[in-house]
């Protein structure tokens, strides 16, 4: 029975094979450009962009058509004097500056770990767990996180591409990363600013600078001076959502004017804006770097917030004794002379057992 | 051969034959099913249920909605973004009329395909970042589910690079994870989109019967 079904099956699939590639053999239509281009190019659809293809455009640039510089673009103007002293400053300062700081801070990564190792819990798990975010809390991370880590890749491809990819895989291939990551950049950016609000929204209740958050600096976070208390969010933390915030807001708003150039007719002010762009970006993507450690590999128990939304007790003990007891109610053992547990309660507030 | 023409051609008329073949294999398959005869007299029509299952699925229930709305959002942003850049975008209905159909019918403009594209990323994202998050939504959730919402965010991130239409290396790359979709797509959950108002009406069509309303 099974038999039949399969040898009924294939000969559908041949016969359904033959018939369409027949069909297809009639109906297919030679591209528009056909003549000029090799046998490779003249297979299957044509481009749907047609004169507005950027391909073309470029393509017609460099074979020196005219009238292309007058065709509204930036205000017609296609040389312009300060485009040198701009080209340097990305040249000699960006790219090559950029490349270092972020293998620098892998550097420092991979030390601090080996010398630091895991922060692991001193108490060890209690097998009680505690409620950190809800799952709106956690959608909105992990959906900027997504975001960010797509414009990131993209972006670095389009800024350090041509010096340290180029190099290694060919200029033609490069061109193909070059032209998957502009696009799939444009695609994304109107996403971080979607993200950037909803996140924005919903972490900043609880990211406000205390008092508490003077004492945690001076103990260095607990790394000298012994523990450091903290509400829902230590300084660190809080630094980092005011980076994503400010350094996304920058990031954003010229990220809008290099999409859209015909916005402004300006062009000092796209120089400006992709200076801006890229070392907000790095700056971002450095930062992200430690913050992705510290949530995954760096500290013991940190992960489980963001992914059950739930953290073990002792977790909530020793990183956040003020946030845990005033969701509690409960006294720490870790809680520091003189504090108060004054944090606000920013998500479920039950604990559960596991 | 190249190997776009490969996977646009040959390739691609493999892979749609095994997705038309077996996704009407399975749907025939779920009706034969039939359903239990119901001895009780009924107190309602179980063709209306059947209707009325499938509307009322649309909507969310009032006493969920304050806890589903993030998920419900992110639904209706991925399909009706999936759907109408599927169908919409000019390269693909080049691609329909060169290959497939022989005819064609209006394109978005590319604006539209572009904000289209970017509901449907953003709703397939988060709905893939609850199926992590969400400790229900983990435990019912296998290597299927994610080997589902993997593969089709591929196809879309794949087409997505290859916007500019000027690498047929990228416009390949897209098209061959086009072809792996076609074929996973019988076997796996994706097929819900072919039997989702089989089960909604299932249950419609009981509960009409019985007389309750939805
Ligand atoms: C895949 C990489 C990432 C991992 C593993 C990760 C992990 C985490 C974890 C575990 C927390 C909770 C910390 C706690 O319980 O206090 C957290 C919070 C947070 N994450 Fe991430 N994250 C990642 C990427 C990102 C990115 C790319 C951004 C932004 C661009 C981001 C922004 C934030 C913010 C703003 C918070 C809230 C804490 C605060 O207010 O400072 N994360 N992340």
């Amino acid at each position: 029975m099974m038999l039949h079904r399969l040898i009924a099956a294939i000969f559908f699939i041949a016969l359904m094979l033959v018939s369409v590639t027949t069909i297809n053999a009639q109906s297919v239509r030679p591209p528009g450009n056909a003549v000029n281009q090799s046998t490779d190019e003249q297979i299957g659809t044509s481009n749907t962009l047609g004169p507005d293809s950027q391909s073309k455009y470029w393509h017609d640039l460099r074979q020196g058509k005219s009238g292309l510089s007058t065709t509204g673009r930036s205000g017609g103007l296609l040389i312009q004097a300060q485009g040198e002293q701009w080209r340097l400053i990305r040249k000699n300062y960006i790219i090559k500056y950029s490349g270092w700081v972020l293998a620098a801070v892998l550097v420092i990564l991979v030390l601090f770990f080996l010398i630091r190792g895991k922060i692991r819990l001193k108490g060890g798990r209690s097998g009680q767990t505690i409620s950190r975010f809800s799952l709106p809390h956690r959608t909105a991370h992990w959906f900027m996180a997504s975001i960010f880590i797509m414009l990131g890749l993209s972006g670095l491809i389009l800024l350090l591409g041509r010096t340290a990819l180029a190099p290694l895989i060919g200029k033609n291939v490069y061109s193909i990363f070059a032209s998957a990551a502009m696009q799939g950049h444009n695609l994304f950016g109107p996403l971080f600013i979607v993200a950037l609000v909803w996140m924005y929204y919903l972490f900043v209740p609880g990211n406000f600078f205390k008092m508490v958050d003077l004492k945690w600096i001076l103990k260095g976070g607990g790394l000298i001076g012994g523990h450091a208390s903290a509400g829902h969010y230590n300084f660190g933390e809080k630094v980092w959502f005011w980076a994503v915030a400010i350094v996304g807001l920058l990031i954003s708003i010229t990220g809008i004017i290099l999409e859209f150039p015909w916005l402004s007719a300006n062009l000092q002010l796209l120089q400006i804006s992709t200076i801006v762009h890229a070392i907000g970006a790095v700056g971002l993507i450095a930062f992200a770097l430690g913050h992705i450690y510290i949530g995954t590999i760096g500290m013991e128990g940190a992960l489980d917030s963001m992914t059950t939304g739930d953290v073990d007790v002792n977790w909530a003990k020793e990183h956040h004794d003020l946030w845990y007891e005033e969701v509690t109610g409960e006294k720490s053992a870790t809680h520091d002379q003189g504090e108060t547990g004054h944090a606000q309660v920013y998500s479920q507030d039950k604990i559960t057992g596991v | 051969m190249s190997f776009l023409q490969i996977v646009e051609g040959p390739l691609f008329y493999i892979a749609a034959a095994i997705f038309l073949i077996g996704a009407i294999w399975r749907v025939i398959g779920i009706i034969k099913i039939g359903h239990k005869r119901d001895l009780a007299p009924p107190k309602g029509s179980g063709k209306v249920g059947f209707v009325a299952g499938n509307l009322r699925h649309f909507l969310p229930r009032k006493i969920f909605a304050k806890r589903t709305w993030v998920h419900i959002i992110a639904g209706y942003s991925f399909h009706f973004g999936l759907f109408a850049l599927l169908l919409f975008a000019a390269p693909h209905i080049d691609f329909a009329r060169d290959r497939i159909l022989g005819f064609d019918w209006p394109a978005l403009p590319r604006w539209g395909f572009i904000i289209a594209a970017q509901f449907a990323f953003a709703g397939l994202i988060m709905l893939w970042v609850r199926r992590f998050s969400d400790p229900v939504m983990r435990l019912i959730s296998d290597w299927d589910d994610h080997i589902g919402s993997w593969l089709t965010f591929l196809v879309m991130l794949t087409g997505c690079l290859a916007l500019q239409e000027s690498h047929n290396a990228l416009k390949a790359i897209h098209m061959l994870f086009v072809d792996v979709w076609l074929i996973y797509f019988p076997f796996s959950r994706l097929m819900h989109a072919g039997t989702f108002f089989l089960s909604r009406g299932y249950t419609g069509a009981t509960y009409g019967r019985k007389g309750m309303t939805l």
